[in-house]
């Protein structure tokens, strides 16, 4: 579904990331996973379009009509209505408004926004408005979605909830995931390959881990399976000493 | 009781103390009538002014050219901001002159436009422009330059292009920069009408209130002061109706619910 080979990105002169490879099969979830900083936002970035690589290149299969990008921010336009926020792309892609609208009816109700349309974005709720944000997207149809550590701002209990209703969705719909998240737990949970990236900059992935847990994933029973615990401690080890190691070269 | 309506009890309650002291004050000769008439001398010059219709043709004036002003000077300064904030060249050659208008009181150009525009109505026009298109300016240029790039991510990953993001992010964002300008336009385009009507003018209230001080007739210019307070005032509610109609998705209650 895509493939990230020999990427490199920067802002003016510092190189952010380099020689960034990694791939993402059709209906497979994959995450990136590192220190802050450590420009796993990038990559979403250069993936997306949004950011243009200063060498490599990025292979979509199906363009970038086929991509959703959720990011951390629900990032909702605040004058317009969660029907016209949801109805936007699908405008932009020459729906007619009435026909767009209904359909973003529909979206909303299908995330459990039924009679919400109407609202604007602040006078929803942090949940609801990642569910405008989530429906927005999901209304394009998008192959593979990039998500930019989505749920972060939102409480545990909600995020718990939204986080698998995403994943049940992903699995029913065979979409394929890069997500970024600093959470190495939620990872483990969701992913079927995570790539640890090294604390930059330039900042690389220095390993991958396939997570052997079947899939339908329930977030809760995830964290039992044997193989949960020893692959994160493992995580854990090898992310410390990649920031050992670049605070031992800035002590240097 | 509110807070809110005991704040508005006490607020009328000291303002009519003040106004029977003052009337009390001036009636027992405690204040010199000449410089501060009593308020029910200010009210009849009031009352006179338009029982007799002597007001209307000043303030036909004074309406017209704020009017005109704020309308041109609004259409000028969204022009200019957006070309501003689009075009670089443009932005070169317009932010030293705009930032040097800002920073001076630029109701000193009035006795410039009386001599380039006469003393009819154009110099009234061309100074509350200036005033209005140099604030609506600022506000389109920073609203442009402020936009929040989020919501240029959003809209480019959702496919759309440069005339998408115009029409859903950028003059969105900007109309909300210059309704919140718009009641301080509305002062400043009064201000401008009154001040080059004070400097030459044959009629117009700012022309009215020259003649009041020139006449050292203080009722007359008490009565002049408390209606064009009136007068911006009520012009103040009417922006902030137009502000609360088209920013209602800022104004709307807000009605959060858990996920």
């Amino acid at each position: 579904m895509l493939r990230v080979i020999d990427l490199a990105v920067g802002y003016n002169h510092e190189p952010v990331i380099e020689k960034i490879n990694l791939e993402v099969g059709a209906g497979s979830f994959v995450s990136l996973v590192g220190p802050s900083g450590s420009g796993k936002t990038s990559i979403l970035r250069a993936v997306s379009g949004l950011l243009a690589p200063r060498a490599g290149r990025v292979e979509l299969e199906g363009g970038s009509g086929s991509l959703g990008f959720l990011f951390q921010d629900d990032a909702l336009l605040p004058w317009r209505s969660a029907r016209e926020n949801v109805a936007l792309g699908l405008r932009i892609r020459k729906y007619s408004r009435p026909a767009a609208e209904s359909e973003a009816d529909g979206w909303l109700r299908r995330l459990g926004l039924g009679g919400f349309g109407g609202r604007f974005p602040h006078e929803l709720s942090g949940g609801q408005r990642k569910r405008v944000a989530i429906a927005q997207i999901l209304a394009l149809k998008p192959k593979l979605l990039l998500m930019d550590e989505p749920f972060a701002s939102l409480d545990a209990i909600v995020r718990t909830r939204i986080t698998q209703e995403l994943l049940d969705w992903v699995e029913r719909e065979h979409l394929s995931v890069l997500l970024v998240t600093h959470d190495l737990e939620e990872a483990l949970t969701v992913s079927d390959r995570i790539y640890l990236l090294s604390e930059g900059p330039p900042a690389r992935v220095i390993r991958s881990y396939d997570v052997p847990i079947p899939r339908p994933r329930d977030i809760f029973s995830s964290r039992k399976h044997a193989d949960f615990n020893p692959l994160l401690e493992r995580l854990w080890r090898d992310m410390s000493a990649a920031m050992n190691l670049s605070e031992a070269a800035a002590a240097r | 009781m509110s807070y809110l309506k005991k704040a508005a009890v006490r607020r009328a309650v000291a303002l009519i103390a003040l106004v029977l002291l003052w009337e009390g004050l001036s009636r027992a000769g405690v204040i010199n009538p000449f410089y501060a008439p009593p308020p029910s001398e200010v009210l009849r010059v009031v009352i006179t002014l338009f029982v007799e219709r002597t007001i209307f043709t000043h303030l036909e004036a004074t309406f017209f050219a704020s009017l005109v002003g704020l309308g041109v000077g609004l259409a000028l300064g969204v022009v200019l901001g957006f070309a501003a904030a689009l075009i670089p060249w443009v932005a070169d050659v317009l932010e030293p002159i705009m930032l040097l208008l800002n920073a001076i009181p630029r109701v000193i150009l009035a006795p410039l436009f009386v001599i380039w525009l006469g003393i009819e109505m154009p110099s009234k026009i061309a100074l509350a422009v200036v005033l209005v298109a140099v604030l609506i300016f600022f506000a389109v240029y920073n609203g442009i330059k402020d936009v929040n790039q989020l919501l240029v991510d959003r809209v480019r990953t959702l496919g759309g292009g440069r005339r998408v993001l115009l029409r859903e992010v950028y003059i969105p964002s900007v109309t909300a920069w210059v309704l919140g300008s718009l009641k301080v336009a509305v002062g400043f385009a009064f201000t401008g009408a009154c001040v080059g009507e004070f400097v030459a003018a044959t009629r117009g209230l700012g022309y009215l209130l020259q003649f009041a001080q020139s006449t050292y007739n203080a009722a007359l210019t008490m009565a002049l002061i408390f209606l064009i307070m009136a007068f911006v005032l009520l012009l103040f509610f009417c922006a902030e109706a137009v502000e609360r109609r088209l920013l209602r998705w800022r104004y709307r209650g807000s009605g959060a619910r858990a996920a």
